[in-house]
């Protein structure tokens, strides 16, 4: 800042008015913006400092390229400017380029090595890039700068402690603490920082002065938080033993009696163990049962401690009595969600029998009596309990797999009480498990009709008809409750980032082999997920300023671990394989049915084209002051059937990037590891894949997406030269060989290896399935061999389960290798799974979907049998 | 009648949305479908307090449906549709549901009401007797009031609304 290059100096009248344009631009003036800066530029046209802010002015008003134009030409004569930098820097933040934006900003800086706005903003990009390091230097500068301002001692501890540096965290905020005078009572901003204070503390293992620092500033007011308040002491007097600590849990207990942490927290404080010492446990919790009669969490958590086979010296507190206690109750209120509830204890088949009895008990026990005449006495038992038990006993045959018993049930509830949608929706969810999404469907769409307004049916019903392969009549329900004035319900969908949606119809169109249409929604969701990214940066500057400091650090730790979120890999995995197969066989980047699109989906597209230029018309002509902010209008989908997509020329490196951050999450997931393998080795990366396979053998040593991945593994190891050319240190060949022989010694042969696996998982349809694919895939053995193993997964042996999912997988397989026994096995299997459809030929699929429809939609209008009024329905 | 006191009864208005349950209801209760123009009109404003689903313990478990008829300049309303599902019977339901359409007729004032009527089915004494223990009077038979169920013929039975 020493000395000012004659070319940036400005007349005085000019420099007045390069002031004011500052200003202008501050107050986002933006026509007036224009106006003075072209006054400058016409004496002085070559001034970078002024057209840079002219550029930004130009870029707010949505004339981006002019303006990002001028910009980068101001850069370019003024290098030595913080200005310019500042504002190119801002343009990239607009773009989203974090990275280049702070080279900018640290360009920018030194030429003004405190400005506050160019310090802050780098602050905030430092920290959204995790640069740990130079975030705790610039907060440091920032708050020598202005150590009055309390937001910039937060920063920087906050800073030191993303950096992993707990201690002098603590010592700014000790501090920082001293700095403070005659603070108000109920101050939250001051109470935020005390609790963070006292977090810090305990996680530095500093429990007892954690604890008086807690203490003291409760009794002082100075921490506000009054559940907080009660969570530290009883974990921290926990952690130091002391005896308070039992008041204290049960304080919180008390506070809020359906926490299961509370509870939890209190037995172990007792130093009770759950699984060795149950009866102590019930005992406990049987005191809070009484005491706290309307709480269900102790008498919830009383069934997940108590032993199926307990017989404790209190007969009250056996499992059989706490469960038909808690579920007779369950059934007499009639609680929806009983099954849900109770179904993870179903992991013992123990309880699940006594659950089992109990609710055959209740249902007898309620069922009305079978003669209508005796009706005139009123027969004792509620008419919805009965029903909540049908509910109940059909959701818990289903889970069982028993469909049919199931079904039956809810014939029974739906005679009785045809309008609880629920029982429409569990009928769905049957014929669903079952393998008919046809009916499914159906009932889902009955479900719905019965309550409009509900739109978690909505939801659900659009699904199944996805799953059904209905996708108009999907978007016709969906359309119900998207915006009038979206181009489609789908892409009002979209822009609602409703990931379930795009997953079901990226699913939906993989289904039926659309690939392009497929990959376009999952890569939809992959930039969802990048949004989702983006969308922590205002929080860097916005929960600071407000003293929110734990709820940020815990929302930076999720951003972390945003993309192990299972829509992700779903969407991830999925696009993968379809650029894996892309990439196996070119023919398919250019499906037959893509060549002819509908005049629906013609029409469709260019109206839906239409108003996307229209939007871009009224932003180009906008002379207006309206400020259009630094970030780019979403550009025309150049691409919107995802044809272009699919014929990349790159699939793989594209899958690699979808797959490297559930690499760097180390995602536990044998599938994520399986593709991982399948992209890795396909790109000679082979020690990423070995890396990968180890990972999921550690998983899963002998899961059937292992079991072929080993196969193969070994196979392209005999395959590789025996030494590498590549000069490295590491030789990733060697490396590959040799781990390859350690998980299969070379003494044993792929046939070997094959078979005995087949063996020792003879009773696994999919380990069956996988031995098969290693015969034909790997082995390249003839297709009969394979299809001979394949088919062993229609043995009537009684311990070979066949599902319906397995048996879809098989048929795929079969039809990937052309077999000619694709048939056959269908049919097997249409003949083995009754209640299933999707066995049955298309034609015959088809016929069904027509009846249903239509039925479904003569239930909800029709128009026949003309009467007039009717009289009391007795 | 017995009156179960733990149990809730409510009664919701109709709209576009929760037609499709009238419609399930209709299905079960009544030999006789529907028109599109019934379930037209008794989503219509000016008879939301005379068209009503019936709800035990949140579960929907019953309807009904009138409809205002204007003529020489007298307002009455006819009951077309009442019923409640056979498990739900003989706990006070469909007294409940009549008295609540009679005191919202009494109460109401554009247009007033003058009298409530209905047909029932000449083989339907239980009905009949319902009725005429909620104050209704028997003004005479319609013949061949139903076409297609047996019997035809239905009586006409009426209340006159006193308005408080």
């Amino acid at each position: 800042m020493s000395k000012i290059p004659p070319k940036r100096t400005l007349p005085s009248k000019e420099a007045t008015l390069f002031k004011e344009l500052l200003t202008l631009y501050e107050t986002r003036q933006l026509k007036k913006g224009i106006k003075t800066s072209d006054q400058i530029l016409k004496k002085i046209p070559e001034h970078g400092e002024t057209l840079c802010m002219k550029g930004l002015i130009l870029t707010h008003m949505g004339r981006r390229d002019e303006g990002i134009e001028m910009v980068k030409k101001g850069v370019r004569l003024d290098l030595t400017s913080h200005i310019v930098w500042h504002v190119f820097g801002l343009i990239q933040k607009g773009e989203k380029n974090y990275e280049e934006a702070l080279k900018s900003y640290t360009q920018a800086l030194k030429f003004d090595k405190e400005n506050l706005n160019i310090l802050r903003d780098a602050a905030q990009l430092q920290t959204h890039l995790r640069l740990y390091d130079g975030l705790v230097e610039t907060r440091y500068k920032l708050l020598r700068m202005r150590p009055m301002l309390r937001q910039n001692w937060i920063a920087l501890a906050v800073a030191y402690h993303l950096g992993g540096n707990l201690l002098e965290a603590k010592k700014v905020l000790e501090n920082y603490e001293r700095t403070l005078k005659n603070l108000p009572d109920y101050d939250i901003e001051h109470s935020e920082t005390l609790v963070y204070h006292v977090r810090l503390l305990e996680a530095l293992g500093e429990w007892s002065d954690a604890l008086s620092l807690l203490d003291t500033n409760a009794k002082e007011r100075a921490i506000v938080d009054k559940t907080a308040i009660m969570e530290f002491r009883a974990r921290l007097t926990s952690k130091l033993g002391s005896s308070d600590a039992e008041h204290s849990w049960r304080v919180l207990i008390e506070h809020n009696s359906e926490c299961y942490d509370y509870y939890h927290g209190y037995l172990s404080n007792l130093g009770i163990n759950l699984s060795t010492h149950p009866a102590q446990a019930l005992k406990v919790l049987q005191d809070f049962a009484v005491q706290l009669p309307k709480a269900t969490a102790p008498k919830r958590l009383s069934l997940t401690i108590a032993p199926a086979s307990f017989a404790g010296d209190d007969s009250i507190l056996s499992f059989y009595n706490l469960a038909r206690a808690y579920l007779v109750a369950g059934l007499t209120k009639g609680i929806p969600s009983l099954f849900a509830d109770i179904k993870s204890l179903y992991s013992d088949p123990e309880k699940l029998q006594i659950i089992q009895d109990i609710v055959e008990q209740a249902k007898e026990d309620n069922t009305p009596p079978t003669d209508p005449s005796s009706s005139t006495s009123p027969s004792t038992s509620e008419p919805i309990t009965y029903l909540w038990t049908l509910y109940y006993l059909a959701q818990h045959y289903s889970y069982l797999s028993q469909h049919s018993k199931a079904l039956s049930l809810l014939d029974v509830a739906l005679a009785h009480t045809p309008t609880l949608p629920e029982l429409y929706m569990l009928r769905a969810r049957i014929f669903k498990r079952a393998g008919d999404p046809i009916r499914a469907a159906g009932a889902m769409e009955e479900a719905r009709a019965l309550d409009g307004q509900d739109r978690f049916l909505n939801t659900k019903s659009g699904k199944y008809l996805l799953r059904a392969g209905r996708p108009e009549e999907a978007e016709k329900v969906f359309g119900l409750f998207t915006k009038k004035d979206a181009t489609s319900p789908g892409s009002d969908l979209q822009d609602m980032q409703s990931l379930l949606y795009l997953l079901e119809q990226a699913d939906a169109q993989y289904r039926s082999g659309r690939l392009h249409l497929a990959l376009k929604k999952y890569i939809v969701v992959q930039k969802i997920f990048d949004e989702f990214d983006d969308d922590q940066y205002d929080f860097h500057g916005y929960s600071l300023r407000k003293f929110n400091i734990i709820i940020y650090l815990n929302l930076l730790e999720w951003e972390d671990r945003l993309r192990s979120n299972v829509a992700y890999i779903k969407a991830a995995t999925s696009a993968s394989r379809i650029f894996v197969a892309v990439h196996d066989d070119p023919s398919l980047k250019t499906p037959a049915s893509s060549l002819k699109l509908s005049d629906k989906a013609k029409k469709k597209a260019k109206k839906a084209a239409q108003k996307i230029e229209e939007v871009k018309k009224a932003a180009a002509n906008a002379n207006s002051n309206e400020d259009k902010g630094l970030e780019p209008s979403p550009a025309k989908d150049e691409d919107p059937d995802g044809l272009k997509l699919l014929a990349c020329e790159d699939p793989l490196e594209r899958a690699a990037k979808l797959l490297q951050p559930l690499v760097e999450l180390d995602v536990q997931d044998v599938d994520v590891l399986g593709c991982v393998y399948d992209v890795a080795v396909r790109r000679d990366k082979l020690l990423q894949a070995i890396q990968a396979l180890n990972r999921a053998r550690k998983l899963a040593k002998d899961h059937p997406e292992v079991h072929f991945r080993v196969a193969h593994a070994r196979k392209l190891a005999s395959s590789l030269p025996a030494q590498s050319s590549s000069p490295s240190s590491v030789d990733p060949i060697r490396v590959f060989k040799d781990e390859v022989d350690r998980i299969l010694p070379p003494e044993v042969s792929l046939m070997t290896f094959n078979s005995q696996y087949l063996q020792q998982h003879s009773g696994s349809c999919q380990a069956i399935l996988a031995a098969s694919r290693v015969l034909s895939k790997v082995l390249e053995s003839p297709t009969d061999e394979a299809e001979g193993v394949a088919f062993m997964t229609l043995s009537t042996a009684e311990d070979v389960k066949l599902d319906v999912k397995t048996a879809l997988d098989v048929i795929a397989f079969l039809q990937s290798i052309k077999s000619t026994r694709v048939e056959e096995y269908r049919k097997a299997c249409d003949g083995r799974f009754e209640l299933a459809t999707v066995f049955k030929t298309s034609e015959e699929r088809e016929k069904l979907a027509e009846e249903i429809f239509t039925l479904t939609r003569e239930g909800s209008s029709n128009s026949v049998n003309v009467e007039p009024e009717a009289e009391l329905g007795s | 009648m017995t009156t179960t006191t733990a149990s809730r009864v409510s009664f919701s208005s109709l709209t576009p949305n929760n037609i499709g349950t009238v419609r399930k209801l209709n299905s079960v209760l009544f030999p006789i479908k529907y028109t599109e123009k019934f379930y037209e009109g008794i989503i219509n404003p000016q008879v939301e307090d005379f068209c009503k689903l019936v709800y035990y313990n949140d579960v929907p478990v019953g309807t009904i449906c009138c409809r205002i008829e204007s003529k020489d300049g007298e307002d009455n309303l006819y009951l077309m549709t009442m019923g409640v599902l056979a498990p739900y019977r003989t706990r006070g339901l469909g007294s409940q549901t009549l008295q609540q359409i009679l005191t919202a007729a009494s109460s109401h004032t554009t247009p007033a009401i003058k009298k409530i009527y209905l047909h029932v089915q000449i083989s339907n004494g239980a009905a009949k007797r319902f009725y005429e223990k909620h104050g209704f009077k028997e003004v005479g038979i319609h013949k061949d009031y139903y076409k297609k169920i047996m019997p035809h013929h239905a009586w006409i039975l009426e209340k006159t609304i006193e308005h408080s």
